[in-house]
């Protein structure tokens, strides 16, 4: 009987494997075939809940961060149209796509223009739309100016700091609504003119100083990466600091931002010792100073 | 001993020299620190106050080598706190503005007309705050119409990475990794 065991034993174990294998292999592939098709499925899930909690924390899609950029950098043009110098208005989208190409959103539709104002100043909408205004611009004295002056208002694009701002003025349940997937067409372009109005409000009322104090901060990192001294942007400060505040060519520039003062000793002190490597970089001031002069 | 001697033998040189040399004439706009050679590290050999005149002889990075008559001091400056320029820039600018072009000069125009700058002679002087300025009040901002024809005509305008490319190479600028700021004291 013990020998029967043992040899029963030792039969099962040699045929064990013979039969069992290949349903086990079946099944093996069954459940890695089940495994990728879940996989695939929490995937797709995560990704519609990650949507659905980015809609409810007010985050839009590129594509919608676009639209409402374009109408917004619109209603600026609306109050100040281009300059009329289509070699001016080609330098300058050169100089900010250079710029914002070295940014993690260089994939963007970058469009860069400059407005027909005396204000001093330079606006940025989500998307990647970019103004300076006309006054700004001639305080400049070389490209590398112009690149900070840019970079900064690039900064505010990529850390999409007015789709944050409107995030904060906007109600949840405004987002909700926005996010509801069968929500009708004329429905959608609504909601997204509400939006609309309220980044037109941010321009005038500027956004959370801390957002300026990071685009400055940004600013400077992105004009050394693209080849230029990134102390440049300071220049520009510097310069703007020494405009009478009184001046009404200033008025909203000084309501929209820290004081300037505080934002170059903010900004010299982080900077301090940290980007001397790329202070050698371009200002390439020949080149700035054919633009929009002589015929 | 020996380094007292040498300074007080680079500023008497200086200033022989500075009437041939300095040419660029700058303002200490924030009370600056001194040091010897264009770095953060370098010996501070002294300090020049905000709103003194300076002779600049050169510059290198974030930084530029000046030399105060007041202070008798010459050193290192970082750039940030001298701005370029003479006491009343725009009034005596007309030559530079002429090199800049006619955009320049129309700015330079409506700034004489106004005290635009702190410096000039006339910034204590009230009124000129209540003229509004063309284009882009906060009010016109509020209620300006979109003008979407001027959209149009600003994407046409827009740049694509082969000609940004090759615009950045003419001018002699490359991409280099640099990391971000933290913005805290390490």
């Amino acid at each position: 009987m013990k020998i029967l065991s043992q040899v029963i034993l030792l039969v099962s174990l040699g045929l064990g494997p013979a039969v069992t294998t290949p349903s086990f292999a079946l099944s093996l592939e069954d459940l890695n075939e089940e495994l990728k098709q879940a996989g695939e499925k929490l995937k797709q899930k995560t990704r519609q809940g990650q949507e659905a909690i980015d809609r409810a924390r007010g985050k839009l899609s590129t594509e919608e961060e676009i639209e409402v950029g374009g109408n917004l950098i619109s209603g600026l043009l609306g109050a100040a149209p281009l300059v009329d110098d289509a070699g001016l208005q080609q330098y300058v989208n050169d100089v900010g796509y250079w710029v914002a190409a070295q940014s993690r959103r260089s994939d963007l539709p970058w469009s860069f223009g400059v407005i027909d104002s005396e204000g001093v100043n330079a606006f940025a909408a989500p998307g990647g739309y970019v103004v300076i205004t006309l006054g700004l611009y001639n305080l400049l004295e070389n490209e590398a100016q112009l690149a900070g002056v840019l970079a900064h208002e690039i900064a505010h694009v990529v850390r999409k700091h007015h789709l944050k701002a409107l995030q904060k003025t906007m109600k949840r349940e405004f987002w909700a609504d926005l996010g509801v997937k069968a929500a009708s067409h004329e429905h959608h372009a609504e909601e997204l003119k509400k939006l609309i109005n309220s980044g037109v409000q941010l321009y005038a009322s500027g956004l959370d100083r801390k957002y300026e104090y990071d685009a400055d901060l940004r600013a400077v990192v992105l004009a050394a990466r693209a080849g230029y001294d990134p102390y440049a942007l300071l220049d520009v400060l510097t310069t703007i600091d020494s405009i009478n505040p009184e001046a009404s060519e200033l008025t909203v520039f000084m309501n929209t931002h820290p004081p300037t003062a505080q934002r170059l000793d903010q900004l010299g002190r982080k900077m301090d010792g940290r980007l001397d490597d790329y202070a050698s970089g371009r200002h390439n001031t020949a080149r700035f100073r054919r633009v929009g002069g002589d015929p | 001993m020996l380094m007292k001697h040498f300074i007080l033998l680079a500023v008497l040189s200086v200033l022989l020299i500075a009437p041939l040399q300095a040419n660029q004439q700058g303002i200490v706009v924030r009370t600056a620190a001194v040091h010897a050679s264009p770095s953060h590290g370098a010996q501070r050999v002294g300090e020049i106050t905000a709103g003194t005149t300076v002779s600049i002889f050169s510059r290198q990075g974030g930084w530029k080598e000046v030399f105060s008559e007041e202070h008798s001091i010459i050193g290192w400056v970082r750039s940030y706190q001298v701005r370029e320029g003479n006491a009343a820039p725009v009034v005596e600018t007309t030559n530079e503005s002429d090199s800049r072009g006619f955009l320049a000069g129309l700015a330079s125009f409506s700034r004489k007309a106004s005290s635009f700058f702190k410096s000039d002679s006339s910034a204590t002087s009230s009124g000129t705050a209540t003229i509004g300025v063309r284009g882009l009040s906060e009010e016109e901002i509020k209620t300006a119409r979109a003008d979407f024809a001027e959209f149009e005509k600003m994407i046409k305008f827009a740049s694509n990475s082969k000609r940004a490319g090759s615009f950045a190479r003419q001018g002699g600028l490359s991409s280099t990794r640099v990391p971000h700021i933290s913005g805290k004291k390490q």
